[in-house]
Parts: structure tokens; C-alpha cells; sequence
């Protein structure tokens, strides 16, 4: 007994040769690298103002104080819409921008890898094309157009414009193309109807992809500060970064820098907590059990 | 004439297909009509004109006149589009050789592997916002956090000025590489799921090494992630909101009414670039990429 005991310990102790010693070192660094920005971002939230502007800035906080929290609550308090209307704002438009943009971009990705209908590539080659505009430079013209649709300053505007995402149709066409064709063949030859075979046989095959896409898209909208910028002019409909930018003074603004560092925290945290309770999803089931010859 | 019937018969089903698949396909094609076609093309029609009136943004022919104002009078124009392609181009193939190592390393069973991948995707989470601006040195004096980074001096004196310069250049790219390679890390550990495990049984059976695994199952059967990655990372670089080049057009067409038309001029030149360069990449990779099962 006792001799099966050690002779297991030895084998283990053998295993935790050099290479790996090295492996974790190495990913351990770079764990460290990409904790710094989470990490920075967390002590210029608890930095007293003289901190900030310290030269060269320094990383970790010296004398961690909350008076950038107060200081946020503050001005919060001094605003005419109440604090929890920006939360659901944000909440609401970004979730049905999700959920949407899934559907739709999962329905038409679909239909283009597995129908092949005429034109496929040209459909294609566009989807690249809108891949490669900056959204930044076709603002105006945005503008003009959601304004023309008369959406401006309405949930709509911070809505539609985010549904038909270019680079979301991308990443699932990809992962379309390695369903395979056996399986929906099966299903078509036992007289299931195109709509069925999507929603009860493809989607559930995708999920590894439209996990993903939920987690990339929630980020990206959530954060996204700019569209409301330019839609939203009525102060109750704004979103809770944009809220918290503006009512902080912006960035740029010397006085509220402090406060400015709290109200990034405070925006980053629901990100980070929908990908803490999606992880399991996202990293886990990328396998595709079975799917794949 | 059977043969011909047949023949008929299986064209209405393609066009059958064609139909459903177009059915599928109209709600993302109507966003993508209403939301990226009409707004680059009146900005097409923006970086040939001149704004005669703001209100109701009346619009004056003008030709080339906005492109030649960019090519020959902008002074910063041309060295910043420069910058970024050199940029672009040079993080990518780091990017892509990091993330897929990366990937790799983490894809093995390890202890604490759900906490590494966790860990890698963080500066994802914080997206290009205002953080990502401070650490990336978008700050109104150039200062960055990631400066705090430098070669020691004991290291620095060993290798003599220009040497510590490339070394110091080196580790300002990696670290920016690094927190952009969230997505990539992702979408190739995705692919490597993908991978049956019996090929690697049947080549250890086979008497394969690790190495040989590598190259000949492994990279292979990854080069469709390899592809899409490239694209992504190629995009991601160009279009990023902390690229100056992307803030001087947005500043050109914002900062001072009377030049939208030059910035929807750049917003297409840069755009033009942009896409001549996923087509081309797209157009190359697609002679590797190794579609299982043979079809087509």
C-alpha cells in the first residue's frame, strides 16, 4: 500500500519536468501583461488627483483613496434623470442588439454557406468590403441616414444600425462551413422544412459560434460610446458610458480626471462579469462533440 | 430525353435553394443595404463635392478636386497612412504567430487552464475604450503606462545604444500586440477544438512526434481559422479607433464643418487600401486553405 503510494508521488514529481517549469513561467508573464490594463484601470480609479498626473505616470497606487467614487455620486446626484434609467438604457439596447444581431446574422450566414445561392460571392465580397469601413469614417453619412428614417434620438437608432454587423456574418459564415452537409441532408430527406432545420439542427451545432459572437457583441456594444453620442440627444435615453463620460466632464477635463477613472471602472465591470458567467460557455464547448469528420 | 427531363427538373430545384437561401439572407441584407451600402456610397458622392450648405447638406460637384487637396496638399496625410500600413503589417504576422502559439500552449490539459484563457481575453473585455486610449498613449502628452516598460540598464549598457532601441521598440509592439490578440487566442483555440482527436491518435500509433504533429495535422487542418484571424487582425488593426490615422480623418470631417469632404475623401482612400488588402490576402490564403473531406 504505502509502497504504491510513493512509487505514484515519484511519477508525479517526474512529470513537473523543466519544459513545463518553463511553460508556466512564460504564460505567467504573459498573464501578467494582459492583466495590466484590468489592473491599471482598477488603481486610476483609487487614485487621489495629484497621483494622476504624476510624470512619468506611475502604475500602482500609492495612497488609494475613494474620493473619485464620491466624487462621481456627486455630480450623479446633481442630474435630473434618475441613475437607474441610464442602467436600463443600456442594458435594454444592448441586449436586443445582441440577440438580434445573432439571429439574423446566424439566418443569413447559414442560408449563404449551405443554399450557395447565385450570387454567394458577390454577397461575399461585399461583406468583406463593410468589414474593412471603419465605422468612424462613415459617421456622417450614418447620420444622415438614420436621420432620414427618422430614428434619431430613438432606442431604434442605437438598435438597427448594430443588427446587420458585418464582421458578426463573417465569424459565423466561417464556422458554417464546417457543418456537415450529412447531417442536414438526413434531416431534409425525413421532410423537415428549411426553417426547422436551421433553428433545431443548425443552431444548436453553431452554439460554439454564437456563444462567442454574444460575449464579442455584448462587449462591443456596451462599450460603444459613440453611436449613442451622435443619436441620442434627450438626456433620458442616453447610456450608461456615455452618461457617466459626460456627467464626469469627458475626458480632457482636469478637475473630474478622477472621477473619470471611476466612471471607466463602473462601465467595464459588466463586461467583464457577462464574460465571467459566459466563460464556461464560450471557452468550454468550442469543441464540436462529434460534429466534424 | 429522360436525361434531359432530369436535367430541367434539377435546375428548378437550385433555384429553389437559391430562393430559400435569399429568404434566409433579407434581414441582414436590408441592414446591410440601409446601414453600409447608402452610407458609403453618399460618402462616395461626399468625397467628389463640395458642401455648399450645411443645412439639408447640400452638395457642389467638384471631381477629383477633395483627392488632390489630400495627395498633394495635406501634409499629414500620406506619412500617417504610411504608419499604419507599415504598422499594420508588421503586427499582424507577430500577432498571428503569437496568438496561435499561445493557443496551442493552452489548449493542452494543464492545471489552471480555464484561468489562463480566461486571463488572455481581459483586454478584450475593456474593449478600445477610454482605458485602452490611456494605456496605448492617446493622452494629451504622449505619456503611456506601457513606457514604464524598458530595457534594464544593466542590459541596455551590454548592448549599446541601437540595439537597446530595437530591443525597446520590439517590447512596445509586443505589448500592444498582446492585449489585441484577445479575439485571435479565442477563434484559434476554437479551431483546434475542431481537430479530432483521432488524427493525433493515429499518428502517435504512427510513431509521429509532437513536431511533426504540428505541421502535418495540426496547421493544416487550422488554415480556414488562419484565414478568417488574418482578416480579422488585418481589419481590427486598420479600422482601431486609437489608429491616427482613423482619428485624423474623424477629426478632419468633425473639428471643422468645411471639411467633411476631405475626410469622406480619406475615409475611401484608406478604405480602398483596406479592402485591396483583405481581397488580397483572402485571394493568396485561399490556395492553402485545406478543406476536410476534399469537397469541391
Amino acid at each position: 500500500m504505502v509502497a504504491v503510494k510513493v512509487k505514484r508521488r515519484r511519477f508525479r514529481l517526474r512529470k513537473l519536468t523543466f519544459s513545463k517549469i518553463m511553460l508556466y513561467l512564460f504564460l505567467a508573464m504573459m498573464v501578467v501583461f494582459c492583466g495590466l490594463p484590468l489592473f491599471a484601470m482598477v488603481c486610476r480609479s483609487l487614485m487621489p488627483l495629484d497621483e494622476l498626473y504624476l510624470y512619468p505616470p506611475r502604475l500602482i497606487v500609492q495612497k488609494p483613496t475613494l474620493r473619485n467614487f464620491s466624487d462621481l455620486l456627486t455630480s450623479l446626484s446633481s442630474s435630473t434623470v434618475p441613475f437607474t434609467r441610464y442602467i436600463f438604457n443600456s442594458v435594454f439596447t444592448t441586449v436586443v442588439t445582441c440577440v438580434a444581431s445573432i439571429i439574423v446574422c446566424c439566418l443569413g450566414a447559414y442560408g449563404l454557406v449551405k443554399h450557395k445561392p447565385a450570387g454567394s460571392n458577390i454577397i461575399f465580397g461585399i461583406v468583406v468590403a463593410a468589414l474593412s469601413f471603419s465605422v468612424h469614417v462613415t459617421q456622417i453619412p450614418n447620420y444622415l441616414v438614420v436621420n432620414s428614417l427618422g430614428l434619431v434620438n430613438t432606442y431604434l437608432a442605437l438598435i438597427i444600425p448594430k443588427i446587420a454587423v458585418a464582421y458578426n456574418f463573417f465569424l459565423v459564415k466561417q464556422f458554417c462551413e464546417q457543418l456537415p452537409d450529412s447531417i442536414l441532408e438526413a434531416a431534409r430527406i425525413d421532410g423537415a422544412k428549411e426553417l426547422r432545420i436551421f433553428w433545431t439542427i443548425a443552431m444548436p451545432l453553431l452554439q460554439p459560434a454564437w456563444t462567442t459572437l454574444a460575449v464579442f457583441s455584448f462587449v462591443n456594444n456596451w462599450n460603444d460610446y459613440f453611436s449613442p453620442l451622435i443619436f441620442i440627444q434627450s438626456n433620458a435615453l442616453k447610456t450608461l458610458p456615455l452618461a457617466l463620460q459626460t456627467l464626469s466632464g469627458g475626458a480632457g477635463v482636469v478637475a473630474r480626471s478622477g472621477a473619470v477613472g471611476a466612471a471607466t471602472f463602473l462601465t467595464t465591470l459588466p463586461a467583464i462579469l457577462v464574460f465571467a458567467f459566459m466563460r464556461g460557455k464560450v471557452m468550454e464547448t468550442m469543441s464540436y462533440s462529434g460534429i466534424k469528420s | 430525353m429522360s436525361g434531359k427531363a432530369k436535367k430541367k427538373r434539377r435546375m428548378s430545384m437550385e433555384k429553389k435553394r437559391s430562393l430559400e437561401a435569399y429568404i434566409f439572407l433579407i434581414p441582414w441584407l436590408i441592414g446591410l443595404f440601409l446601414f453600409f451600402l447608402r452610407p458609403i456610397l453618399i460618402s462616395m458622392q461626399l468625397s467628389f463635392s463640395d458642401i455648399v450648405k450645411l443645412k439639408g447638406f447640400v452638395m457642389d460637384w467638384v471631381g477629383l478636386e477633395n483627392y488632390r487637396y489630400i495627395f498633394f496638399y495635406d501634409i499629414n496625410f500620406i506619412p500617417m497612412f504610411l504608419q499604419t500600413v507599415t504598422d499594420t503589417l508588421l503586427n499582424t504576422p507577430i500577432c498571428l504567430v503569437f496568438s496561435l502559439v499561445i493557443a496551442i500552449l493552452i489548449n493542452r490539459p494543464m492545471k489552471g487552464r480555464g484561468f489562463f484563457r480566461a486571463a488572455f481575453f481581459i483586454p478584450v473585455l475593456l474593449g478600445a475604450g477610454y482605458v485602452m486610449k490611456q494605456m496605448l498613449g492617446m493622452g494629451a502628452d504622449g505619456t503611456t503606462i506601457t513606457t514604464g516598460i524598458v530595457v534594464p540598464e544593466l542590459i541596455a549598457d551590454l548592448l549599446g545604444h541601437n540595439l537597446t532601441e530595437f530591443l525597446q521598440g520590439v517590447l512596445d509592439r509586443i505589448t500592444v500586440v498582446l492585449w489585441k490578440s484577445g479575439v485571435q487566442i479565442v477563434l484559434f483555440l476554437a479551431g483546434l477544438q475542431g481537430i479530432s482527436s483521432s488524427l493525433y491518435e493515429a499518428a502517435r500509433v504512427d510513431g509521429a512526434t509532437e513536431w511533426e504533429m504540428f505541421w502535418k495535422i495540426t496547421l493544416p487542418m487550422i488554415t480556414p481559422v488562419i484565414l478568417m484571424n488574418m482578416v480579422y487582425t488585418i481589419v481590427n488593426f486598420f479600422t482601431d479607433a486609437t489608429n491616427p490615422i482613423v482619428d485624423y480623418i474623424y477629426k478632419q470631417s468633425f473639428g471643422n464643418p468645411q471639411q467633411f469632404a476631405h475626410g469622406a475623401a480619406m475615409g475611401w482612400v484608406y478604405f480602398a487600401f483596406a479592402f485591396l488588402l483583405c481581397i488580397i490576402t483572402i485571394g493568396v490564403m485561399r490556395r492553402f486553405v485545406y478543406v476536410s473531406g476534399g469537397k469541391e
